[in-house]
């Protein structure tokens, strides 16, 4: 094998320290974490290694890793460790790392330092202002009314183009972040395996290690395999359908207005086509308001679970706290603004429908260097690992 | 003076009821003519001790036997100044260790027989009484030596101090900072080493004498006086000495030997003593340059156990290189954007040092890795390659360095430099130091500082490498140990291991042959020659151990409670039984080890074959062959020799005392093959002192050999 220069890079152990891995000095490479992880391949496994890379500073083998994200931070490491070098916590800065190094803006930057917090919540807030304050909404009483003086979000805050096109332009810049970050990621990962002993013969075709990793994913597989924090992998769970449910619930809002607009459908029985607001009766509503107490009683239950465990696992970085922030927001403004507009309480309601939109908009805009990434960049890794047979190796 | 004996039976402790006292009594009253001997149900309680005191005040008893527990315990309440004591382990090696009953009593009127017969040879001890100083000697104005000058002077002795250079302080002076001594997460971990306040100090003290530039040329006569002969800048004097530390310190290993590590091949390589020079250089203030081009390094490797732990240079590990090495780097960490990286094949950073460790290496440009490195190579950019192999960063991998350091070891002074300079006739240095690497350590595992040589006390890095604070650990019980020996002396007393004894080895030179055995066997040199090669003895280095004793074929060597006839007469006086299947063997067990084993198994009351005889001596060295011949002549079936481990983790309190038993015991088959007698009938065991539970089965595995040979042919002469 090649001989491999050493040259540390320190401005790098002081990143992962300042991201959330303040413990990771502490490591004496005794190699108790890599013992008690559950989801490890037994070859090369982590995170012992990976604790002795971030001393090292060494970016190139951590960032482009697929193990850091096979890791799903169950802390069992954490709990183990002799010198309380919390490698769980440590791994997770590293993620946080990594997905900084491959979104392609200074938002990366942005999102997990604090002190922009209030910069990034601005842009959306001044954004949806300036749709509303030249009608004169902030007086409440100017915006209009539907049938029987009901509120309706939709003449608040038009569905087209103000919602439709904000959030639609949101989501295809989130989407070529990821797509320019993934394909950059993909790229490292197979110069960095070709280096290893893990070898590159594919097997089958990608598609279906793509498959499989998805089956994998949809049954929280890798994630019951943990033991201190176990309870995790049910709340975790449910946020992951809730979040489904909630983009299914959308496609369908879309297709009941566009599909009534432009291919004029009518409304079949139960399936109101047509605009905003729908029956509480609509399965397309049903689907919706489930998903949405879903998702908050499910990150609640995130919320608790990592404050109950905080002893073991450790407390969790800022990147970690403002992903949950968003959101509960997210769920908590969601719900609050339907309840509020079928009170029809305008004071309460209009704000509220507000922040909800701005916590919408923070969440999809800044997916790519949020923690939301990690959906994404886990995926990847799992689906490389998969197609590497990184984890037939177990 | 007149002898008058008293023998004390104790009845307690279960002794009443398994032997009949009555008998006893009446052994010793009639059969062995003492003229007091009485029974009481416990001795050691206050009335039975005012018994005795009462006999010694009313009766004028003096020679005190006790037929009561082991020596080993009880020794502060049976302490009869101007007496001389004999202890039988009774309760021990008559009653516990015993099956039958019969077999317990008949063991007890030996064992009274044996040692009444001892204590009417022997004689009241009076102490050696000569001359003496309490000065002590420091040879090393070093950390170590000035802590024990200090100590020394403080405790109101006079001291000399003896330092090679110009200046005190040692290595201490090659330091840039030190690691602080207060808790590490409170200071910061480098600190002034304050060395200037210490030799002000030293320097100042009314108690202490120094010699700079100076030298030990001649270290003449005995603990107590020894005359040295120091010279200084061209002028000898001769100081007379009661005791002697030597903190004579250290060097560091010779850096050139280690090319393959590219010392002397790349300016940039340098051993850490050359790093505390860069470090302390004037102008740099800490900043770490480099040789070669005097720029700033900010990748520095350090390579620990740089030939250390390796068989072809040092084959120890320093200890104090790990910490050290830490400590660099945080000198390289003075920098923020520097990064030290330490390379080690294990981090040894013991006690509170790991708290050290911790510290250090919390700091984000402290990186430490395990792995064995192999070489170091030109990177080009004027940097440096550190090979590595089996490493947890890969299995080859090139550090990059701009300066890499060298931990190397500690070679101790007396490798080649007897630095004493004794003129004794065993030689000018400490002996056998090849087992230690030529430390100046020894093997006395109860007794630190203690060296082959009385009155000769080691500390600091002459004796085992160690860091700065364990130096002044070594400094202060060095010195006490020094202390303890000026004062021994003074009252003509052994100085240890024996501290109580007031007997010292008093030889009956009229017939000696001058063969010279005694004076090469001394474990202690204590023994030198007059001009005419005549040996005579200088009692102030003696520990006791009576090795001479039993060298001596002349058997002119005796202590007033330890002679070989003495001994020898006990071998004769224990009973011989008459049924030929009934062997009768003795053992003869040295006190410090193999007979403490003897009494834990008692205490444990596990049963030993009833055949034995058990005889305490001071060491198996002062086994003399004579005794052999005595105990055959009377029927005796066999002999066991119960000693320490010898060889290079020898466990003997007087260092070679098995070992000598062992080979005289080479030389007495010859002996034996003319009396035709079996040269199985005599052996020797080594026996560490928590091995009793083998004790039975030693013992067993004996004597059933002796009954295969079979009786003693002069039974019954």
């Amino acid at each position: 094998m090649a001989e491999k220069v050493i040259s540390p890079d320190l401005k790098f152990v002081k990143e992962v320290i300042a991201s959330g891995g303040g413990d990771l000095k502490k490591c004496y490479q005794c190699s108790t974490c890599t013992v008690v992880c559950n989801v490890t391949p037994d070859t090369k496994p982590f995170p012992r290694k990976e604790m002795l890379y971030a001393q090292w500073g060494m970016k190139d083998k951590l960032i482009s890793n697929p193990d850091i994200w096979l890791c799903h931070q169950c802390s069992d490491c954490t709990a183990y460790c002799p010198r309380g070098a919390k490698p769980g916590e440590v791994l997770g800065a590293v993620r946080k790392v990594s997905i900084k190094h491959y979104s392609p803006t200074p938002l990366a930057s942005m999102v997990g330092d604090p002190k922009f917090l209030l910069i990034l919540l601005a842009i959306p807030v001044l954004l949806f202002l300036s749709y509303i304050v030249p009608k004169g909404y902030l007086d409440f009483s100017a915006i209009p009314r539907g049938e029987n003086g009901a509120i309706v979000y939709a003449k608040f805050m038009p569905v087209f183009p103000n919602i439709d096109v904000t959030f639609g332009a949101a989501a295809l810049f989130a989407v070529v972040c990821f797509a320019v970050g993934i394909m950059k990621y993909w790229k490292e990962m197979t110069v960095n395996a070709g280096l290893t002993k893990w070898g590159m013969a594919a097997k089958g075709n990608i598609f279906e290690t793509i498959y499989k990793t998805i089956v994998e994913i949809m049954a929280h597989k890798r994630f019951q395999k943990c033991n201190v924090t176990k309870a995790r992998s049910t709340s975790h769970l449910m946020v992951f359908y809730a979040f489904i449910g909630l983009a299914i619930t959308t496609t369908w809002a879309i297709v009941y207005l566009y599909g009534h607009e432009f291919l004029s459908i009518p409304k079949i029985g139960i399936f109101n086509f047509g605009e905003s607001p729908y029956p509480l009766y609509d399965p397309m509503k049903l689907l919706g308001n489930a998903s949405a107490l879903a998702l908050l009683i499910g990150i609640t239950l995130v919320i608790l679970n990592r404050m109950k465990n905080a002893s073991k696992a450790g407390i969790g970085s800022y990147f970690d706290w403002l992903f949950l922030f968003v959101v509960f927001m997210i769920m908590a403004t969601g719900i609050f603004s339907e309840v509020f507009r079928l009170l029809n309480i305008a004071g309460l309601a209009y704000p509220t429908y507000f922040t909800h939109l701005v916590f919408v908009f923070f969440l999809f805009a800044y997916a790519p260097f949020s923690k939301m990434a990690h959906m994404v960049y886990r995926a990847t890794a799992m689906v490389f690992a998969k197609h590497v047979q990184r984890e037939e190796q177990s | 003076m007149e002898k008058k004996l008293g023998l004390y039976i104790c009845e307690g402790c279960s002794i009443g009821e398994s032997l009949n006292i009555e008998k006893l009594t009446n052994i010793g009253k009639n059969a062995l003519k003492v003229p007091v001997v009485k029974s009481h149900f416990a001795l050691c309680g206050k009335e039975g001790i005012d018994l005795i005191k009462n006999d010694i005040q009313s009766e004028g008893v003096n020679t005190i036997v006790l037929a009561a527990c082991s020596s080993r315990i009880k020794y502060e309440e049976f302490d009869f100044p101007g007496s001389l004591v004999e202890r039988i382990p009774l309760r021990e090696l008559a009653v516990w260790v015993q099956e039958e009953k019969s077999e317990m009593q008949i063991a007890a009127e030996d064992y009274i027989k044996m040692h009444v017969i001892k204590a009417q040879k022997g004689d009241i001890p009076e102490p050696y009484m000569m001359e003496t100083v309490k000065t002590i000697l420091v040879i090393g104005g070093g950390m170590a030596g000035m802590s024990s000058a200090l100590q020394s002077a403080n405790l109101g002795y006079p001291v000399v101090l003896v330092e090679k250079e110009a200046q005190l302080g040692g290595f201490v002076n090659k330091l840039y900072k030190k690691i602080p001594t207060a808790e590490y997460y409170t200071e910061p971990l480098i600190v002034d080493t304050e060395i200037d306040k210490v030799v002000k100090e030293v320097e100042s003290h009314p108690n202490i004498k120094v010699y700079k530039s100076a030298k030990v040329e001649k270290t003449d006569g005995q603990p107590g006086a020894y005359d040295v002969t120091i010279s200084s800048n061209g002028s000898e004097e001769v100081v007379k000495i009661g005791a002697i530390v030597l903190a004579a310190g250290w060097r560091p290993y010779d850096a050139t030997k280690l090319d393959h590590l590219g010392y002397g091949k790349f300016k940039d390589v340098v051993t850490n003593i050359e790093f505390e020079e860069i470090a302390r250089k004037s102008g740099n203030k800490g900043k770490i340059t480099r040789p070669s081009d005097g720029k700033e390094a900010k990748k520095v490797a350090f390579i620990q156990c740089a030939g250390q732990r390796d068989p072809n240079h040092l084959s120890y590990c320093s200890a104090m290189c790990c910490a050290t090495s830490l400590k660099q780097a945080k000198y390289v960490r003075q920098n923020q954007d520097a990064v030290a990286m330490i390379l080690y094949k294990d981090i040894r950073t013991p006690g509170r040092l790991e708290f050290y460790y911790k510290e250090a290496q919390n700091d984000a440009g402290v990186m430490l890795t395990k792995g064995e490195v192999t070489g170091v190579s030109d990177a080009g950019r004027g940097n440096l390659y550190v090979e590595m192999e089996n490493s947890l960063l890969g299995e080859k991998v090139n550090v990059e360095a701009d300066l890499v350091v060298l931990a190397t070891g500690v070679v101790p002074a007396t490798l080649d430099d007897p630095i004493l300079n004794l003129q004794y006739r065993q030689g000018l240095g400490l002996p056998d130091l090849d087992l230690y690497d030529g430390f100046a350590d020894s093997n006395f595992i109860c007794f630190q500082y203690e060296t082959r040589r009385t009155g000769v006390y080691a500390a600091g890095c002459v004796r085992q490498p160690m860091n700065m604070a364990e130096a002044q650990e070594d400094a202060a019980g060095a010195a006490l140990k020094a202390v303890q020996c000026v004062e021994h002396v003074a009252k003509g007393i052994a100085v240890h291991p024996r501290a109580w004894d007031m007997t010292y080895p008093d030889p009956f030179m009229q017939r000696c042959t001058s063969c010279k055995r005694c004076t090469e066997e001394c474990p202690f040199g204590a023994i030198d020659e007059d001009e005419k090669g005549t040996p005579f003895f200088k009692p102030g280095r003696c520990r006791r151990c009576a090795t001479c004793m039993g060298a001596c074929p002349e058997r002119i060597v005796s202590f007033k409670d330890y002679h070989v006839d003495m001994i020898g007469s006990m071998l004769k006086n224990a009973s011989v039984p008459e049924d030929e299947d009934e062997p009768r063997i003795f053992v003869l067990c040295c006190e410090n080890d193999a007979y403490p084993a003897v009494d834990t198994a008692a205490l444990q009351k596990i049963k030993i074959n009833h055949a034995v005889r058990f005889v305490q001596l001071r060491c198996l060295g002062s086994t003399n062959l004579v005794w052999i011949a005595d105990a055959f002549s009377r029927g005796v079936d066999g002999l066991l020799l119960l000693g320490c481990k010898y060889g290079e983790n020898y466990q003997c309190h007087f260092a070679k005392g098995s070992e000598l038993a062992n080979y005289r015991l080479g030389k007495v088959q010859e002996t034996l093959d003319r009396l035709q007698l079996e040269a199985d009938r005599v052996q020797m065991v080594q026996l560490a002192i928590d091995e009793y539970e083998k004790i039975p089965d030693i013992i067993n595995e004996f004597v059933d050999k002796v009954k295969e040979i079979g009786p003693n042919p002069f039974k019954g002469f």
